[in-house]
């Protein structure tokens, strides 16, 4: 597969305009040109090698080929020497949930080491013509499968789960046939929003709304929405329920151009596939956010990637404003309004749910908004089934190889949901979802949806 | 005169051990005493850097060329020891044009390769390099481990035939008919190694012996005074302090200079994972007591920020001092060290004083080494009547035999890239004989510099107990923590060959010969680490209160012996307590 | 303002938590704020109250084991926190701790402390110890053997052995040195050891037993380094001793703490349980003040400030390794209020030269009032509605005192139910008018 095959970017709706597809070119180009911003040995001076990273690793826990990210960290950094090109092939093992961050005192930048070594390791040491290389530049690149899929999604739904194609998949590429690709919606978020009436629509329901809450009609209330591929393409549902939640507390939505946010590349170590991406995100929210929206984001992963990846590993125009205006979405509800107070006043039909906070919350400080949120609308029981992760890590446990670790980490998470009362899932990240689902065969909801349920 | 004539080289850092190797492979009977452990003088406390001759090219031409031809020696026959960074001349705004093209100038007459860079250029060789720099001079400088470099020579020498004496102080030194003859030495313990397994240490600790030999050489760097002056003779050694601060990374992997003609704090040195911050050059009295002062620590970080701003705000690990054994004729007089040449000089004393028997060699620079080793080696020869030509620019020390990086070091001994690396790097050709060898897990015990099991205990067969012998070998406790996590790790390997009291007694020496650079650094990331360790020590291991190691005895039925069954009662304790406390009166 | 609560607790160390709790004890709605994860996970999970003292206060005598804290408190100096919360300040931290973690640990039964082994071979006197840990105390005179794993360095069992027979306990001690029943990769973490336990993965559970079993030789205890499984570590212990014969227990060990990792769950879900809400991931970083009182504190949202509003905060941000003392090569400070950390001029008289003496940056940290406020210079509270737990207290070498963990559970649990006070008392005032 190659980019020359890649979608159009999704047609430009509002407001701003339809810019250049960024450069067409395949050949993964080296993002470390520039030594010094990928130099990341400095960062070993934080590291006191108190090894609390270590105790946080789902890998490592399960996998002993894995050192842990101490070592891939700041132990493999200031190991190293500028020109030396080697990185420990172990680097692979590391799923990128980034648990690590979140749990490290000195604040060592471990997931960009991490990242920048996957990256150096996959330029350098890993062989183009792989099965491995191909299966996960496929992998990483999933908004372009997903974009072919959606446009026949009856034929695509049946062929990608069709018993001996996925064989095949095994076989030849490394897919793990243990799972169900998941199932693509008949009609994309894009559409049913352009459909809708796009940002002219929003406005109009967001000014409804205000007058109906008191506020000022044209209050400045604005926020661009990075919907990610997988509700676009998978659960539009989700989107749509921030759509409506979003609106019902007077927000205008806009729904500008963009990729996928880059965190799958990120995980395989295609930096140049992810730098193209970002390029076109950064360029897109930059302008809105000058403008005086906030960028919101319903999946995690994205939301990391804007806040934290982003301006980590690469160096574009306008970064730094876009990650320090990009929210969670029900982060962003729970910093503007009285989102706890609307809550203790709303209900809905009795529901139990077993929710599972995804690592890459965890890293925005946001794991606990949903528990703490519900726990006072009335008819809902939410409980958290702790802090496990899920073992998925997007792409990572969709690789043969990796299936089996994926499911082991999983598997405190897959015995918590059952001792749950609930036998519906929660959590905001996609991929999570799909693990979830994948081992319990409970449905998986986000968030967004039950606040959509309460108060819309 | 004895069949084989016998000589006695006093001090075991990088000259004498040089010197030790020349004669034993020129079939000499070589012994080597040293007080402390190898490189315990200044040899063990330099910046490591292998001169291109660059620094002398302009105010000590003969040294300059005596460091480029070294230089080149060095990297064919201590490979392993050597990293050829390259080195950098960098010109800042302030400093002067004419003196940059002094240095172009002299680079060349001296036959030291030389070449301009633009700043864009030396900045796209070192990223962190200010921003403001002019431009730089690009020569072959490098890094060298002294540590390895020496201990290399050491074993060399024994391997042909000499024998090594640590911890043997000489109190005296013989002269007998007004010739020298010996010296006395006072045995000091290795560690411990009563059962002679140290291979360095041979006399038990407090007993004095009186060797002979048909000639003496005083390597004793900064202390060859106090020879001199125990043989009655005096030698002007003019020992000369400089501070040495050493940062958690590598900020550069290039040696740094300032370009400009003398001063403080303008060398930056990438050394193995850390880069070294030096120096001073101050006259002090005393080799061995000196003050080390905060300004010193604060002048390295403040002034060489301006050629690195990053230095700035970088975490640095520790800070030490050395002292240059300069020496001048009498008659040259120079007021400031920082004229003093850099030269070697060997001072003959039966020509000089009327004594033979005996010669003083000071002066000089780690680079130069094996120059000074031959020069005084031919000495010794010519005066012995010993007919043997220098074969030590061509012989590599061993493990810088054949040896090649390109192996797949990983694979090979089921080791991480970069543990694989380093070792390799540290071992040099002997890494399949001690990684290769070992059998049994081989875990890290080091991580912060990525030193194994299988390295560690190969170090103790070298080196007995002292765990700093141990250390110097394969750099285990010399990353950022410091020696936090992996001290108690390197002396449990201590054991079964050496006892548990033993293995405890060599801990504390480590503990306390960390903490004392450490204190040089204590702000900032290192304090926090410091802290980290006394918690880790103090309250995790109770090192400091270990009943062990004092007098008193514990009274164990005074605490809580833990609840047998049923309740308790909450105020005195339990039943099971009450009960050994009827039983037993303590120690009292 | 979105945020708001009655009690804000900066810092999700034990100090924090035991804060957070107390002060959700006087029916106080309370938020526990932190940034990463705990130094519990690089303590040993033991609860020390205090362990040494020296006649003069702070110089300890390296004998002077304490056996009976409560007795010892009195020979404190007055700049000592436990000065400010006395002995019944320690009991009711001690009662906080108690409840929050049930009979997950043991010890409670006397006031007397017990002395556990540590991995570095020697004993140490504490007061709360986990219940894997209470089988292997040092004055119950049971022939104990202790054993460690081949690939593991931080602990070898013979040493230790023989360390603890130089120190004098009470019974024979062994040492034996086995390989871990699964075969892994030489630098395999701890986690993984634990988890191959807690799951029996490969039989682990019955290869460890095969292969101590040679070494049993009429041991009526033996010892591990605490990695007994995770999860299943009751079940991994009970199976242990009945394959054994003999009681099993676990011996603590320095970074990466799988007993202080246990404590911190402990503590976070007592913290759940109570209905303390949890925001973690982002640090304070200021805060917002009038008329004396803080407002709110500032928390750094990759570049955003969001405040975080309450009546009451407790600064429980830790000590030099927790970061909540920050320091340069001038001078040491406390970074989230500024308030003043006292410290001598030159750094250098910061510590000694001797690797174990009285450093004085070990005694680094704010200084309280009579209310646990810190104090400006001059002795005055900084901030009426400010107080402060834990680490971030100066005026204790907690190290050397072993009496890290009691200082923080007495002066968290202070300083909580204060401020928990401060909060519903004012409003059954308000409601009362």
């Amino acid at each position: 597969m190659s980019d020359a095959e890649s979608p159009q970017t999704t047609e430009s709706i509002e407001p701003n305009e339809q810019r250049a597809s960024p450069d067409p070119d395949f050949e993964p180009v080296s993002v470390f040109d520039d030594d010094s911003t990928m130099d990341l040995r400095p960062g070993a001076d934080n590291c006191y090698k108190c090894s609390v990273c270590d105790t946080t690793c789902p890998v490592a826990e399960v996998d002993d080929d894995f050192p842990g990210p101490k070592f891939q960290g700041p132990e493999q950094w200031r190991l190293k020497r500028k020109d030396e090109g080697e990185i420990d092939d172990s680097i692979m093992s590391c799923s990128n949930c980034m648990r690590c961050d979140d749990a490290c005192p000195s604040s060592v930048p471990l997931s960009q080491m991490h990242n920048a070594a996957r990256g150096e390791y996959v330029d350098e040491q890993m062989d183009k013509l792989s099965v491995e290389y191909v299966r996960n530049r496929v992998l990483a690149n999933y908004r372009t499968s997903a974009w072919f899929a959606s446009k026949v999604p009856r034929l695509a739904n049946f062929a990608m789960n069709f018993g001996p194609a996925r064989w095949l998949m095994e076989k030849a590429m490394g897919v793990t046939s243990e799972r169900e690709f998941p199932a693509f919606a008949a009609q994309t978020f894009r559409e049913w929003w352009r459909e809708r009436g796009g940002a002219d629509a929003s406005r109009e329901n967001a000014r409804a709304a205000r007058e109906r809450r008191g506020e000022a009609v044209d209050a400045e209330k604005k926020v661009a929405y990075f919907h990610g591929c997988y509700s676009n393409y998978n659960t539009p549902e989700v989107a749509k329920a921030l759509v409506r939640v979003f609106e019902s507390f007077g927000y205008e939505i806009v729904a500008p151009e963009q990729r996928c946010s880059g965190t799958p590349m990120f995980a395989n170590g295609m930096l140049a596939d992810a730098e193209r991406a970002a390029e076109v995100n950064v360029s897109s929210f930059a302008d809105l956010v000058e403008r005086g929206y906030d960028a919101v984001a319903s999946c995690t992963s994205c939301s990391m990637a804007l806040k934290q990846e982003y301006p980590e590993l690469f160096d574009i125009d306008g970064i730094d404003e876009v990650a320090e205006n990009t929210f969670e979405a029900l982060e962003y509800l729970r910093i503007q309004e009285d989102l706890e107070g609307q809550i203790a006043e709303a209900s809905v039909e009795e529901q139990a749910f077993a929710y599972h906070a995804p690592c890459h919350a965890r890293n925005q400080g946001v794991d606990r908004q949903a528990i703490e949120l519900f726990r006072d609308l009335d008819g809902v029981v939410v409980e958290d089934v702790g802090d496990s992760c899920s073992g998925i890590s997007g792409t990572y446990g969709w690789k043969e190889e990796k299936y089996e670790t994926s499911m082991k980490i999983g598997g405190d998470m897959f015995e918590h949901m059952h001792d749950a009362a609930g036998d519906v899932g929660m959590t905001e990240c996609p991929t999570c979802a799909m693990q979830m689902e994948h081992g319990t065969g409970y449905e998986i909801k986000h968030p967004l949806q039950l606040l959509e349920e309460a108060l819309c | 005169m004895s069949e084989t004539p016998s000589v006695l080289v006093l001090g075991g850092g990088s000259t004498g051990c040089g010197i030790a190797r020349d004669l034993a492979m020129r079939g000499v009977d070589v012994t080597l005493v040293e007080k402390g452990n190898l490189t315990h003088g200044t040899t063990g406390r330099m910046h490591g850097l292998l001169h291109s001759g660059g620094r002398y090219a302009v105010s000590d031409q003969a040294s300059a060329e005596e460091c480029i031809e070294e230089n080149r020696v060095l990297r064919r026959i201590a490979s392993h020891c050597v990293e050829m960074t390259g080195g950098l001349f960098v010109q800042r705004p302030e400093d002067d044009d004419e003196y940059f093209e002094e240095k172009l100038r002299g680079c060349r007459e001296c036959g030291i390769p030389a070449e301009v860079l633009s700043a864009e250029e030396a900045r796209e060789i070192e990223p962190y390099l200010a921003d403001d720099i002019q431009r730089a001079i690009r020569v072959p400088d490098g890094a060298v481990d002294p540590f390895r470099l020496c201990v290399a020579n050491a074993a060399d020498a024994i391997d042909h035939g000499a024998r090594v004496e640590t911890h043997a102080e000489v109190t005296d030194v013989l002269v007998e008919e007004g010739e020298v003859v010996g010296v006395e030495v006072e045995h000091a313990s290795g560690g411990g190694s009563a059962d002679g397994l140290d291979s360095f240490v041979h006399g038990e600790p407090g007993e004095t012996s009186e060797l002979y030999a048909d000639y003496v050489v005083n390597a004793t760097g900064a202390w060859a005074g106090q020879i001199g002056e125990m043989a009655g003779v005096e030698v002007a050694v003019r020992p000369s302090k400089g501070v040495m601060t050493i940062m958690n990374v590598r900020q550069v992997d290039t040696v740094i200079n300032r370009c400009r003609p003398k001063g403080d704090a303008d060398i930056v040195v990438p050394h193995e994972t850390t880069c070294i911050l030096g120096t001073t050059d101050e006259e002090v009295e005393d080799p061995e007591d000196y003050p080390e002062e905060g300004w010193e620590v604060d002048l390295m970080i403040d002034t060489l920020s301006e050629l690195v701003p990053i230095l700035s705000e970088a975490r640095t690990i520790r800070s030490f001092w050395g002292v240059r054994p300069l020496y001048e004729p009498p008659e040259v007089g120079s007021e400031d060290p920082t004229d003093i040449t850099r030269d070697f000089f060997l001072l003959d004393h039966a020509e000089r004083d009327g004594l033979p028997g005996m010669a003083s060699i000071v002066g000089g620079k780690l680079t130069t080494y094996r120059m000074m080793a031959e020069d005084i080696a031919d000495h010794v020869c010519e005066t012995l009547g010993v007919d043997a030509a220098c074969r030590t620019a061509e012989e590599p020390l061993p493990g810088s035999a054949d040896f090649s990086v390109l192996r797949e070091w990983m694979d090979e001994f089921g080791l991480r890239s970069p543990v694989g690396l380093r070792s390799a790097e540290r071992l040099g050709s002997r890494v399949d004989e001690v990684l290769g060898e070992w059998d049994g897990p081989n875990p890290t015990v080091c991580e912060c510099e990525a030193v194994t099991r299988a390295e560690i205990n190969d170090a103790i067969s070298q080196s007995g107990t002292e765990l700093n012998a141990v250390r110097i070998r394969t750099r285990a406790s010399m990353g950022n923590c410091q020696g936090a996590f992996c001290c108690h790790r390197i002396a449990n390997e201590l054991v079964p060959e050496y006892d548990e009291s033993t293995a405890r007694e060599a801990l504390d020496d480590l503990y306390q010969e960390r903490w004392k650079g450490e204190r040089h650094a204590l702000w900032g990331e290192q304090l926090s680490q410091a802290m980290l360790k006394h918690h880790l020590h103090a309250t995790t291991m109770n090192r400091d209160g270990d009943p062990a190691a004092t007098e008193g005895t514990v009274d164990f039925d005074a605490f809580d012996a833990g609840r047998a069954e049923g309740p308790a009662d909450a105020s005195t304790g339990d039943r099971r307590e009450d009960a050994a406390r009827g039983v037993v009166d303590g120690d009292s | 303002m979105a945020i708001r609560e009655d009690v804000l607790v900066v810092g999700g160390g034990i100090a924090g938590a035991t804060a957070a709790l107390a002060a959700a004890e006087t029916g106080a709605q309370v938020r526990l704020l932190s940034h990463k994860k705990s130094t519990l996970r690089q303590a040993s999970g033991l609860i020390d109250v205090l362990g040494a003292v020296g006649d003069n206060g702070t110089e300890v005598e390296p004998s002077g084991l304490v056996a009976d804290p409560f007795e010892a408190v009195e020979r404190l100096p007055n700049s000592h926190p436990y000065r400010v919360v006395g002995a019944a300040g320690i009991r009711d931290g001690l009662r906080v701790f108690d409840e929050a973690v049930g009979d997950a640990y043991a010890g409670t039964h006397t006031d007397r402390n017990a002395l556990v082994l540590t991995h570095g071979g020697t004993v140490k006197p504490t007061a709360r110890y986990p219940e894997s840990v209470a089988p292997g105390l040092a004055s119950a005179a049971e022939k104990t053997l202790l054993v460690g794993f081949a690939g593991l360095t931080d602990f070898d069992a013979p040493v230790a052995a023989s360390h603890l027979d130089a120190a004098g306990v009470p019974f024979e001690v062994d040492g034996a040195t086995v390989p871990f029943p699964v075969e892994f990769r030489d630098d395999a973490l701890t986690t993984r050891l634990a988890k191959a336990l807690d799951t029996d993965e490969s039989g682990a559970r019955r290869g460890l037993t095969d292969a101590v079993a040679d070494h049993l030789d009429g041991h009526e205890r033996v010892g591990f380094p605490a990695m007994l499984g995770d999860d299943d570590r009751r079940e991994v212990r009970a199976e242990l001793e009945d394959r054994l014969g003999a009681a099993v227990f676990e011996i603590p060990t320095g970074p990466p703490s799988l007993l202080g990792l246990r404590l911190e769950d402990l503590l976070f879900d007592a913290l759940d349980e109570a209905g303390v809400r949890l925001s973690s991931g982002n640090p304070a970083v200021g805060y917002e003040a009038a008329d004396g009182r803080i407002e709110s504190v500032l928390v750094d949202r990759r570049g955003r400030e969001v405040p975080y509003a309450a009546d009451e905060f407790v600064l429980a941000t830790g000590g030099l390794v927790g970061k909540g003392i920050d320091s340069d090569r001038e001078s040491v400070s406390e970074p989230v209020f500024d308030c003043h950390v006292p410290h001598p001029e030159d750094r250098y008289d910061w510590s000694e030269p001797a690797a174990f003496g009285a450093h004085e940056f070990a005694r680094f940290g704010v200084v309280p009032d009579g209310d646990l406020r810190p104090t400006d210079g001059s002795g005055d509270a900084d901030f009426e509605n400010l107080r402060a737990a834990g680490g971030v207290l100066g005026g204790a070498d907690t190290a050397r005192e072993k009496s890290a963990a009691g200082v923080s559970i007495a002066t968290g649990a202070y300083a909580g139910r204060r401020a928990g006070e401060s909060v519903t008392g004012r409003e059954a005032e308000e409601a009362t008018r």
